[in-house]
């Protein structure tokens, strides 16, 4: 039983770390390297590691006008700023679907989730119409609405399970103490749900960094994201900068191999829309 | 901003809208009649069924293998997990373009290991028969953690007082499996299934990335979608595209949301 268990774990392991070392050590190559028909695995021993893809990503890529940090810095408003909004805006709605009695409230609920299972091709059309009408194409605050709205129904979930768990004691003493209602939201549920909107924060963050469909039909220019810039470069006429690519993809994936990291305990929540809580 | 969406959806595939401008109008149920009636068209359509199907239930079986495997006491479990877990939390375009390089037929690191193992070295990328293989094969990398995921949580469910008792009964390991272990996890390898079935009918960014929107082989309806909306300029026949996945989805979501209600109830955790 303990050999067949291994044989499982043990090749699947391999399999599935090999890619992501790849990576890891195709950005410490050349470019030659990278393309050689001999291909090489130990650093230092095959070929001489250096750091120089991660240098070169301060300039532009032949082809491209900017360099990768500024559809990085790109990348990094549109995820943070559609986050905060979606984890706000999910927090109020939760908590109002979690302690009021709302006519229909498990509808709405199944609606606003129907929502995120949506493909961003099959609504693309109409965004893009009524983008090109209020001038939203190409530009940062577009994007950011349009992530909002689809990881609202993601926070929204999440956080109705993080604050069910709030007991309802707690904020009824608050409010026969006199505290408002939204006085009682803020001081009392709020401190205690501050786990459940992180974890929230998490995975709308993780959404909107990963997110390709809609970036790269409605924001082709401007605000391009870095999934969108590095589609962009596969037909570099003079050949696929690999070395480059695997650096600037190395540091796009480390805030969030970080942040699986921390949330480990939550993945099956986020991942579930909290259907299944442990 | 969810809704209108939808509405203006319809509306369009019921036009000859075009992505550079112009008049619009209205012509009937002309883009639906085109779409099922030209081979290209229902082409799409049935290689994303066969995408669906074939990727959840590799990813179902492999993935509950593995929570079978990884179920018992081990050593630095807990590490193991959160690294198997990495790749379905990673930008899933960035990374198929990445297997671009390894899956490359002349100097992809792929065909390098299997040429030191002295066995065929296809070309991935290029070979007609191949191309949907690979893209699935992607795919299952970076999906079979998440069913992995459900199924632990599934396994971890069962009350071990369960297992005692058949211990007891000298029940065979199979039948314990077959008895217990199964219809025990179903519920949740269930939802596991729905999602990733949600999931697999948007399939745009592997094919995005791996062969492009127009190959005839790999073309899942979202790329079909681009195609004709952003290199024919056919917005009203690529919106009559939009409505079927629609209705698709909703179909499977439909399914999915009734059944985590009957699953809440059954368990006695309906909070909704």
């Amino acid at each position: 039983m303990k050999l067949a268990r291994a044989l499982v774990i043990v090749p699947y392991f391999v399999l599935a770390t090999l890619p992501l070392g790849w990576l890891a050590l195709t950005s410490l190559k050349s470019y030659d390297d990278t393309i050689s028909t001999n291909a090489t695995f130990v650093p230092s021993v095959d070929f001489t590691p250096s750091l120089d893809a991660y240098r070169s990503l301060s300039k532009p890529v032949a082809g491209t006008p900017r360099d990768f940090y500024h559809y990085l810095g790109n990348s990094v408003v549109i995820a943070l700023l559609s986050t905060l909004a979606a984890v706000c805006l999910g927090t109020l709605c939760a908590y109002g679907f979690s302690r009021f009695r709302i006519p229909g409230s498990k509808d709405w609920l199944f609606f606003i989730l129907s929502t995120r299972f949506l493909p961003p091709l099959a609504v693309v059309v109409p965004v893009l119409v009524m983008y090109r009408r209020f001038g939203l194409e190409s530009t940062h605050v577009g994007l950011i609405l349009l992530y909002t709205s689809f990881n609202l129904s993601l926070a929204t979930w999440l956080m109705k399970g993080f604050i069910d768990e709030i007991p309802q004691a707690f904020e009824e003493a608050a409010l026969v103490d006199g505290y408002s209602r939204l006085a009682a939201f803020g001081r009392v549920i709020v401190p205690q749900a501050t786990t459940g909107m992180a974890v929230t924060a998490v995975f709308c963050l993780i959404s909107s960094w990963n997110e390709f469909g809609f970036a790269m039909t409605l924001n082709n220019y401007e605000a391009k994201t870095v999934p969108v810039y590095f589609a962009g470069l596969q037909g570099n006429i003079d050949g696929v900068p690999w070395p480059q690519i695997a650096a600037g993809m190395m540091i796009f994936v480390a805030p969030i191999v970080l942040f699986t990291v921390l949330a480990r305990k939550h993945l099956l929540r986020g991942v579930t829309f909290g259907t299944i809580k442990q | 901003m969810n809704l209108f969406p939808l509405i203006f959806n319809v509306y369009l595939s019921f036009t000859d809208a075009d992505l550079s401008g112009g008049a619009v109008r209205a012509i009937g149920g002309r883009n639906y009649t085109v779409l099922f009636s030209q081979a290209r068209y229902t082409n799409a359509l049935s290689t994303t069924a066969l995408f669906v199907l074939a990727s959840v239930s590799i990813e179902l079986v492999l993935g509950f293998t593995l929570a079978l495997a990884l179920r018992d006491h081990l050593p630095g479990k807990s590490a193991l997990l959160t690294v198997l877990l990495i790749p379905m939390m990673l930008c899933p375009v960035v990374l198929s373009l990445f297997w671009n390089l390894i899956l490359n037929g002349h100097y992809g690191v792929l065909n390098q290991l299997l040429g030191g193992l002295h066995l065929p070295q296809p070309q991935w990328l290029t070979d007609d028969g191949l191309k949907f293989a690979s893209i699935l094969m992607v795919d299952v990398w970076m999906w079979t953690p998440f069913m992995m995921l459900i199924s632990l949580a599934g396994l971890n469910a069962i009350p071990k007082h369960i297992y005692e008792a058949a211990e007891i009964d000298r029940a065979g390991r199979w039948l314990v499996f077959r008895t217990i272990t199964l219809p025990m996890c179903a519920p949740l390898l269930g939802l596991a299934a729905l999602l990733r079935a949600t999931d697999a009918l948007k399939q745009f960014d592997l094919v995005m990335a791996i062969t492009g929107p127009n190959d005839a082989t790999t073309q899942t309806i979202s790329a079909r979608i681009y195609q004709v909306v952003f290199r024919d300029y056919k917005v009203g026949l690529g919106s009559a595209y939009g409505v079927v996945i629609l209705v698709a989805v909703i179909a499977v979501a439909t399914i999915f949301v009734r059944y985590i209600d009957a699953l809440n109830q059954r368990t006695g955790k309906a909070r909704v």
